[in-house]
């Protein structure tokens, strides 16, 4: 019966990701238009825009290969499966044993690099240098989130999602200094990230391809805001063989996580402005230095996780 | 043992049969020599089996050399695994090179012969030897002086040796376990060790020789540089000569990897991304080292299985991307990536094994190089927590280089990837580029084979082949556990299963795939690629400059103000004067950064964020 209420969790997790990230992108997009005094558009366009795109005509080439055709579908998937490891509303789902964090941002790398392949198969020339930008601003923002990983890991004992969880849960990710700078690191990647990983890339598609090039994008983005709340807010987390009841708090929990992180994402984004590619490559360069940073803090600090 | 005895010996003449195919082929018709090579490779292959399941050891002596100081050989675990992948893929080099119709046969043969005799090595002259002809059939540029600089590395290597053996006795291993020397000569022979390997890995070797420093001198290296400082000097063993191991190995593998994001050509970008494998292997000894120093036998194990790991993804992935680019410079008529492109759409086949082999050596997963990174990180989070800033802080570094490596290295191979297999070819020669031959296809479809397979059971495999190294190396069966599927180091912990994640990822992918197909409609032939233009009359593949050409896959460096030049008498001024317009304002971040990074350490060390 736990495994049966586990694997329904997870299914329900996953659609829940499916349709919340339009969602929340909506919610953003309305949210910055609200703060800069303009009345903003329906929270419900980037659903409407996902079925429009779909219903349109594909053009196709002689010139693209099958990479190109479905490299957009791999990073979907790839980032499905990244939101999957992520819990939302509940923990200990069927897929948490598989849940660590290095798999789960690699994973998020595996999508990156599905699209910038597929802007370079496409042949022409703005796929081509949003491609080279993605790569050049990954190398250190995805350095940076893997030394982040690496100082939480040293915090929590081991890279598995739910034992960081649970170490936060117990007595928070020490020491708390390290924990704090390293929470300031994942919120200059997410920053950068949410702004450039994949920027332009969806040139390269039509149609379809496109729809699924921003449905990514927007997953991805949700992906982030939850890892980050399932790091440093553990709480409100529903246990997957638990029941539908518990279910239900733990999914009023997680909206009322996505109402704080997003309204505080579009703050940050319009007081800082938008964020120009050297100075996400600059913000990533800090986050790197934070999060080392971290890590010597922790491997410096007497307690041991 | 006499199974062993029986197997030393049968290697040992399986080496000289190939230093003699290797000489002799110049009378040898070229495709007949390396069939040869291919043939005695896969039969040592076959002979290191029995040691590695049967872990026993094994000496022999070879009456030559000078008085006193004749040939020992000697066979265990650590040079069967070692030979074992050597050998493997010294074959699919061979084989490869008979299909391609090369005139390699010499080069090949005499440097397994090398590599054979320098792991079997049990005394410094046989080191020597073996090291010297290894080195010298890859390496050196003759008309270079700067190529003769790898002969440095077998005259390091002697050295080091002769420096732990004790005085009075043959430069022999045994009389070097028996007798160890004090730790001030063998701190010095350790870095001598590492000097002569940082060395090694650094060198590039002459062009068409990459695949021979992928599969059989880079891991070739790393055993020698663990004989000499893990096994050899175990019980003098120093906590910093891990740190320096440390800091070489991650000083390359940050280098290698960005030069590979950055190289014009394709068969070297692959060659860098290998000797970045070899740096990160240098990291992982050094890992050992340091928990060595501690009497951390768990954390040694998941140390030397780490490195081991990455030898055999060099070997396996290594060889195929290498093999695979080589035959697509060939086949395109350059090696430069910015005239390649397209190349998916005439040679399928060896795009496909460049793929897999970029993927294994790369930081994504379910490849090899993820699970090797991630077996990595296991061992830095199990190293010794002392919270003495100067113990630590190498360690948070490495953590910075493994990353910083990692993150270049995806960089490179997605670079390699999307400008010489995807894309509209550059060239009318790289629009024509032919399909390799059947036979060569099927040993790179086999090599590149086995590299997924290793991704997808990297615990398995690992257990298998090197478990009897890492045992003999360590004292202890500690390391890596879990079942047929999971990677993992401690019960507490579910770890990494790389084939669940592959599943998970294919039946994702295969979902969305699914979809698209339900709501796909007609197409329609469109141009969108030229901005809805055609393309000019007299360039009928397009404009070739419109598409990527492989530069700005890095990001730029900061600013930051160079050291004033006190030096050179032709800039010399008078003292030293910074003007305020001399530091540019990204340098004045830079420098706050570093002032709120010391401030921070300084908070860590007095333990006030605690």
């Amino acid at each position: 019966m736990s495994l049966l209420l586990s694997l329904v969790a997870q299914i329900l997790h996953v659609a829940l990701m499916l349709a919340a990230a339009p969602l929340a992108a909506g919610g953003a997009d309305w949210l910055e238009a609200r703060f800069s005094g303009r009345s903003g558009a329906s929270i419900l366009l980037p659903w409407r825009d996902l079925v429009r795109l779909s219903r349109k005509t594909v053009a196709e080439t002689d010139a693209g290969s099958p990479v190109l055709r479905f490299a957009p579908a791999a990073a979907l998937g790839a980032t499905i499966a990244a939101a999957a490891l992520v819990p939302s509303f509940s923990r200990s789902m069927a897929l948490s044993p598989l849940a660590d964090i290095l798999v789960i941002v690699s994973l998020l790398t595996v999508a990156r690099v599905a699209m910038v392949l597929a802007a370079l198969d496409a042949g022409a020339a703005t796929p081509g240098l949003a491609a080279q930008q993605s790569s050049a601003l990954a190398v250190p923002a995805e350095a940076a989130l893997i030394i982040a990983v690496f100082a939480i890991a040293l915090m929590a004992g081991g890279l598995n999602l739910d034992l960081a969880m649970g170490q936060m849960r117990d007595g928070g990710l020490g020491p708390a200094a390290a924990s704090a700078v390293v929470l300031a690191a994942l919120l200059a990647l997410a920053v950068a990230d949410d702004g450039f990983a994949l920027s332009g890339l969806e040139q390269a598609e039509t149609g379809n391809g496109v729809a699924v090039a921003r449905l990514t994008g927007w997953l991805r983005r949700l992906v982030w805001i939850d890892l980050i709340g399932a790091l440093f807010l553990p709480f409100g987390f529903a246990t997957a063989g638990a029941g539908p009841l518990e279910w239900s708090i733990g999914l009023a929990c997680w909206g009322l996580k996505l109402a704080v992180f997003i309204p505080c994402l579009c703050a940050a984004r319009l007081t800082a402005g938008r964020v120009a590619a050297r100075r996400a490559t600059e913000l990533a360069a800090f986050a790197i230095m934070l999060a080392v940073i971290a890590a010597a803090m922790v491997l410096t600090s007497a307690r041991m996780a | 043992m006499a199974v062993s005895a029986l197997t030393l010996l049968l290697l040992t003449l399986d080496m000289v049969t190939l230093l003699v195919v290797g000489t002799m082929a110049v009378v040898l018709p070229a495709a007949a020599g390396l069939f040869l090579t291919a043939g005695l490779s896969a039969f040592g292959a076959l002979l290191c089996l029995p040691p590695l399941l049967l872990q026993s050891s094994a000496g022999l002596i070879i009456p030559a050399g000078p008085p006193g100081l004749h040939l020992h050989l000697a066979l265990g675990p650590m040079p069967a695994f070692f030979l074992l992948l050597i050998l493997l893929g010294g074959a699919a080099i061979a084989a490869f090179q008979a299909t391609a119709r090369t005139r390699a046969a010499p080069k090949t043969a005499v440097c397994l012969s090398g590599t054979i005799l320098s792991l079997l090595a049990a005394d410094g002259v046989t080191l020597l030897l073996g090291s010297a002809l290894m080195c010298g059939a890859v390496f050196p540029d003759w008309n270079r002086r700067r190529g003769l600089a790898v002969l440095l590395v077998p005259l390091l290597l002697f050295g080091a040796v002769c420096l732990l053996t004790p005085a009075g006795f043959a430069p022999r291993f045994d009389a070097i376990r028996a007798a160890p020397v004090g730790v001030d000569r063998a701190s010095i022979a350790a870095v001598m060790s590492t000097a002569a390997i940082a060395g090694l890995i650094c060198l590039r070797p002459q062009r068409g020789n990459h695949a021979l420093a992928a599969g059989a001198v880079l891991p070739a290296g790393i055993a020698i540089l663990i004989r000499l400082t893990a096994d050899l000097s175990g019980q003098t063993v120093q906590a910093w000569w891990g740190v320096v191991l440390l800091a070489a190995g991650g000083g390359i593998a940050v280098l290698q990897a960005w030069r590979a994001a950055a190289d014009a050509g394709i068969d070297d970008a692959v060659g860098n991304l290998v000797r970045r494998q070899a740096g990160l292997m240098m990291m992982g000894a050094g890992l050992a080292l340091i928990a060595h120093a501690a009497d951390l036998v768990q954390a040694q194990s998941v140390a030397l299985q780490a490195t081991m790991m990455l030898a055999v993804d060099s070997v396996l992935a290594g060889t195929v991307a290498t093999l695979a680019a080589e035959a697509m410079a060939a086949s395109a008529g350059t090696v430069r990536l910015s005239r390649l492109g397209g190349l998916i759409h005439t040679m399928p086949w060896t795009s496909a094994a460049l793929a897999a082999g970029l993927i294994a050596l790369s930081a994504l997963p379910p490849g090899l190089g993820f699970a090797a990174l991630w077996l990595l990180f296991q061992a830095l989070l199990s190293a010794p927590r002392t919270a003495a800033l100067p113990d630590q802080v190498p360690l948070a570094l490495a953590a910075l280089a493994i990353a910083l490596s990692a993150a270049a290295a995806t960089s490179a191979a997605v670079r390699i990837a999307g400008i010489a297999v995807l894309g509209r070819p550059r060239t009318p020669a790289g629009a024509g580029a032919p399909e390799l031959a059947r036979s060569a296809r099927t040993i790179l479809s086999a090599l590149a084979a086995l590299a997924v397979i290793a991704g997808l059971f990297p615990g398995p495999v690992i257990r298998a082949l090197a478990a009897p190294a890492v045992r003999g190396l360590s004292g202890s069966s500690a390391g890596i556990r879990g079942g047929l599927t999971m990677l993992s180091t401690s019960a507490a912990s579910p770890g990494y299963a790389a084939l669940s994640v592959a599943a998970l990822l294919a039946f994702a992918t295969g979902c969305v795939i699914l979809v698209l197909r339900w709501r796909r409609r007609e197409g329609k032939a469109g141009s969108v690629w030229f901005g809805g233009m055609k393309p000019p009359v007299n360039l009928p593949f397009g404009e070739p400059m419109a598409q990527s050409a492989g530069a700005g896959f890095l990001p730029g460096l900061p600013d930051l103000p160079g050291p004033p030049r006190l030096l050179h008498r032709r800039h010399y001024r008078g003292f030293p004067r910074l003007s305020p317009g001399t530091i540019p304002a990204a340098a004045a971040l830079w420098l706050v950064f570093a002032a709120f990074a010391i401030l921070l350490l300084a908070v860590s060390v007095t333990g006030a964020g605690a």
